[in-house]
C-alpha cells in the first residue's frame, strides 16, 4: 500500500514508515466523504 | 499613525507607503498545499516581528470529510481546548473538551466540497504560554462554533503543521498574517 504524502514547506515526498506509524498512532483514517 | 481623511486629492507615495505600514493585518507568507498531502508544515511563520498571528487555509479539498488538527514545532502534549458548537437544524449547543492532548482539535474542517481554517494564535514565538482562537464551520453534522485553546509551555516556535483527522489535502493556500504591534 503506497503511504500518503507528507509536506514540509515546499517539498512533498511520501511518508516513511516510521512517519507513517505516527500519523496511524494520532487515529488518522483513510476516512469517507460526507460532504 | 494619526488618522488622516482624504477628500479627492492624489495621494502621495509617501501617504499611500505610511498606509500600507500601518495596516492591521500585516502579510508574512503563504505555503500552497500540494496534492494528496496527510500533513502540511509552514516553517518560518512566526518570529518577533509580531506577537500575533492570523493563519487562513481556503482553496483546497480534502479527499475525506475530516476535522483538521494543528501542532507547533515538534510538541506533541500539552494542548488544551474546547469547541462550543450548535446544530443548524435545531440550535442546540453542544461542546467537546480536548485536554493535555497532542494537538489542538477542530482547528479547520476539510471534505471533498471545500476545506477552511481561520485561526489566530498568541504569541507563538515568545517564551509564553501560546493561546489559539478560531471559528469552526462544517457541513457534515451541521454544525458551526467556536474552538479556543492554550498550549502550555514556553517553548519559542517558528512553525506550525496541519494534519487532518482522516484522508488527504489536496491543493489551496495557507497564508499567514501579523498582527502589527504599533
Amino acid at each position: 500500500m503506497t503511504r500518503p504524502n507528507i509536506q514540509i514547506d515546499d517539498e512533498v515526498r511520501e511518508m516513511t514508515e516510521e512517519e507513517y506509524e505516527a500519523l496511524l498512532a494520532t487515529g488518522w483514517t483513510e476516512g469517507t466523504d460526507d460532504n | 499613525m494619526a488618522v488622516k481623511t482624504f477628500g479627492t486629492e492624489v495621494l502621495t507615495s509617501a501617504d499611500t507607503n505610511t498606509y500600507l505600514a500601518n495596516s492591521g493585518l500585516v502579510y508574512v507568507k503563504s505555503q500552497t498545499v500540494g496534492t494528496t498531502v496527510s500533513s502540511v508544515t509552514v516553517s518560518s511563520a512566526f518570529s518577533t516581528d509580531y506577537d500575533n498571528y492570523r493563519i487562513i487555509y481556503t482553496g483546497g479539498i480534502s479527499s475525506a470529510t475530516a476535522q483538521l488538527s494543528m501542532t507547533l514545532g515538534s510538541t506533541a502534549s500539552n494542548y488544551y481546548n474546547s469547541i462550543i458548537y450548535c446544530l443548524y437544524s435545531t440550535g442546540a449547543v453542544l461542546g467537546i473538551g480536548n485536554n493535555n492532548a497532542a494537538s489542538w482539535t477542530y482547528i479547520g474542517y476539510g471534505s471533498t466540497a471545500t476545506v477552511m481554517v481561520s485561526c489566530d494564535l498568541f504569541q507563538p514565538f515568545l517564551t509564553k504560554n501560546t493561546l489559539m482562537s478560531s471559528p469552526h464551520v462544517q457541513f457534515a453534522g451541521g454544525v458551526g462554533g467556536t474552538n479556543q485553546g492554550i498550549l502550555i509551555d514556553t517553548t519559542s516556535y517558528t512553525s506550525f503543521t496541519l494534519t487532518p483527522t482522516s484522508g488527504t489535502l489536496t491543493g489551496g493556500t495557507i497564508t499567514v498574517y501579523g498582527y502589527r504591534k504599533a
